[in-house]
């Protein structure tokens, strides 16, 4: 099934928005973390509510993962989530300068904590090419170490159809992989449209 | 108003919001160096904003996370971007006594902080405001939520336990229902058969006389027979004699009766097996012979002995035991079945020993076989209710935790011996007085 969100022209600006804005945030993460994180393509799709769940499966892969979520508001609305298909608990706590990790609590802290930079610097970067603001909520865990199948679940859904930007994230040499998903419901697109709009306009 | 006076009061009113907010406010630049403290902040920290502003907020708070909050701080000020801490996940940023003195709960307040990106004249970001929400209500309230959930788990398991054991209570109960009404059923039975035994019985210890007598009339006829004058009848009377084969039937006859006796003996000691084993008048508790008991049991189930073990006894002498005799009947019959049914067939006949004796205040009684014996797993499961090894529709795996639970109500204990491929023994004690032991 495939869902027009948004027409050819503005979705080659989304996909230009969503690239110069991952380079962008690729610089700020490593000045944060100190340390260089491969970004991939973003990739731009649509997916009905009920494609949700396996969508987001199908980019962690096999195994467990957990995820953490944060909605981000203004002009453009709609909810980001970071699946972390690969992380050490050490790693990231070196990552944050943080004592090492020793329960479970810290544990899920440092995954708001990585969620919290990753998903304001390229949620903030994209928002900044499109000269609008946005503001982000606190961050909450979604799932904690469950089958990636089980991520999300389709009857907690409220939105028809989502547009969906996904992005990976790699640390050289450190167990460390996860993938950044901005999903926007169907009515919140409209708001994007318009932005995308003025974006090509003023190029 | 001009300008600048509207601008002055604006500041003020803001000013005066920050002061008293129920909200902790500060503020630091990118060096750590504290530029804002509001009320909230001085009192719970008890350090007041003349003193805090103008330090590094690490100096006057060393028991702060350092390089973390230095990281996370660093992180507002180069994405520009608000930053958390959550009070479930880390409970508080700064160490405040909590807001319930008195009261109590928690010992710490329990705070939520929002790090906000602060721009001067728009441009980079120049300070980061911390905003402390107090969540120790919040904190409580989940606490006592998550002891009334876990209370509530606990209580349902404890209810699922009980109606396991409901269940199992239940299954006894109707298992021993069920061996009550067998029981009542096989003595009624018993009873009706004791009558037309007891006139079959009679009626041919007449028959027994009258075939004597009429032997003996006839004998007498014959030796009169030569004295017959009438010489066709002398023929009638040889041929039939030679045609019956007179001197068989004379010698049959008396062989047949003793043969019925014997049947009629045999009859009469099953229905008296049956109405012991059952013992359905005798319900209470009373002094038994366990010997005589193990022996009508037997006797009972020997159809299903017969062709396939050899019964060795080894019976010791033992006193009257204080018991419910049919019950402990119900638990020697389970035990015999058993090894009956572990005996090995491909190995030809088995051997199933029983013994008993006596030692001190108890006594015992065993069932051994030579049979295939006991894995661990099945040791371990053996009084479980409805375990069983054996296919489906032949055992109910109920005659051992019914047997479990009748020795118990004896205060005995079964012991088990038992070797996979070697054979299984099992031995019952039972005190010799309830009195004794109860209570």
């Amino acid at each position: 099934m495939t869902i027009e969100f948004i027409g050819e022209d503005q979705r080659e600006a989304l996909q230009e928005v969503a690239n110069i804005g991952m380079g962008q945030a690729g610089a700020s993460i490593a000045k944060v973390l100190g340390e260089f994180v491969e970004l991939s393509v973003p990739q731009i799709s649509a997916v009905s509510a009920a494609g949700i769940p396996a969508a987001l499966a199908a980019l962690a892969g096999d195994g467990v993962a957990s995820a953490v979520r944060q909605a981000f508001l203004g002009e453009l609305r709609g909810e980001a989530i970071v699946i972390f298909s690969e992380h050490s608990a050490h790693d990231l706590a070196e990552l944050l300068a943080c004592a090492d990790v020793l329960d479970g609590p810290a544990e899920r802290e440092l995954l708001l904590d990585i969620s919290n930079v990753l998903v304001g610097a390229c949620l903030g970067g994209m928002a900044q090419l499109l000269r609008t603001t946005i503001g982000f909520s606190p961050l909450s865990l979604l799932a904690d170490q469950v089958p990636t199948s089980m991520l999300l679940q389709a009857d907690e859904i409220s939105a028809r159809c989502a547009l969906l930007v996904e992005v990976r994230f790699r640390l050289e040499k450190r167990a460390f992989r996860s993938h950044l998903v901005m999903l926007m419901a169907d009515d919140a697109v409209a708001a994007l449209r318009r932005a995308l709009d003025r974006f090509i306009e003023e190029l | 108003m001009t300008a600048a006076a509207q601008l002055g009061e604006t500041c003020a009113l803001l000013e005066s919001l920050v002061e008293r907010i129920d909200v902790g406010i500060f503020a630091v630049d990118r060096s750590g160096t504290v530029a804002l403290w509001n009320t909230f902040m001085a009192v719970h920290s008890g350090k007041s904003s003349a003193v805090v502003r103008g330090q590094n907020l690490f100096t006057v708070f060393p028991e702060l996370p350092r390089p973390w909050l230095e990281k996370k701080l660093e992180s507002v000020f180069v994405l520009g971007n608000n930053a958390y801490t959550l009070w479930d996940l880390r409970p508080y940023l700064f160490r405040f006594p909590n807001n319930r003195p008195i009261t109590g709960g928690l010992a710490e307040m329990r705070q939520n902080v929002t790090f906000l990106p602060i721009r001067i004249a728009g441009g980079e970001v120049g300070l980061v405001c911390g905003t402390v929400f107090d969540y120790t209500d919040t904190a409580l309230a989940q606490h006592k939520l998550h002891d009334a959930i876990a209370a509530l788990h606990q209580e349902k398991d404890a209810q699922a336990q009980l109606i396991v054991k409901l269940e199992a209570a239940q299954n006894q109960l109707l298992q021993s229902e069920k061996m009550a009404s067998i029981g009542q059923l096989a003595a009624g039975i018993a009873h009706e058969i004791n009558n037309p035994i007891g006139f079959v019985n009679s009626n041919l210890q007449t028959l027994k006389k009258y075939c004597q007598q009429m032997l003996q009339l006839i004998s007498t006829y014959q030796e009169g027979e030569a004295q017959i004058g009438n010489v066709q009848l002398r023929g009638e009377l040889s041929a039939l004699t030679q045609s019956m084969d007179f001197d068989f039937l004379q010698q049959d006859l008396p062989e047949l009766i003793k043969e019925s006796e014997n049947g009629l003996l045999r009859i009469k000691k099953i229905v008296e097996d049956l109405k012991d084993f059952s013992h359905v008048n005798k319900s209470d508790w009373q002094y038994a012979d366990l010997n005589a008991g193990l022996d009508s049991t037997l006797n009972v189930v020997w159809n299903e002995v017969k062709y396939k073990a050899t019964v060795n006894k080894n019976y010791g002498s033992l006193p009257a035991v204080e018991c419910l005799a049919a019950q402990l009947n119900q638990v020697f019959m389970n035990l015999i079945i058993n090894a009956v049914q572990a005996l090995d067939e491909s190995r030809g006949m088995g051997t199933i020993t029983l013994s008993t004796g006596h030692q001190d205040e108890w006594v015992w009684v065993e069932v051994k076989d030579n049979g295939r014996g006991m894995s661990a797993e099945t040791k371990k499961r053996l009084f479980e209710p409805f375990f069983t090894t054996k296919p489906v529709g032949k055992g109910t795996g109920l005659g051992m935790s019914v047997s479990y639970n009748i020795v118990q109500k004896h205060h005995g204990r079964i012991e088990l011996d038992s070797l996979a491929g070697e054979g299984t023994r099992f031995r019952v004690w039972v005190p010799v007085k309830q009195t004794s032991i109860a209570d």
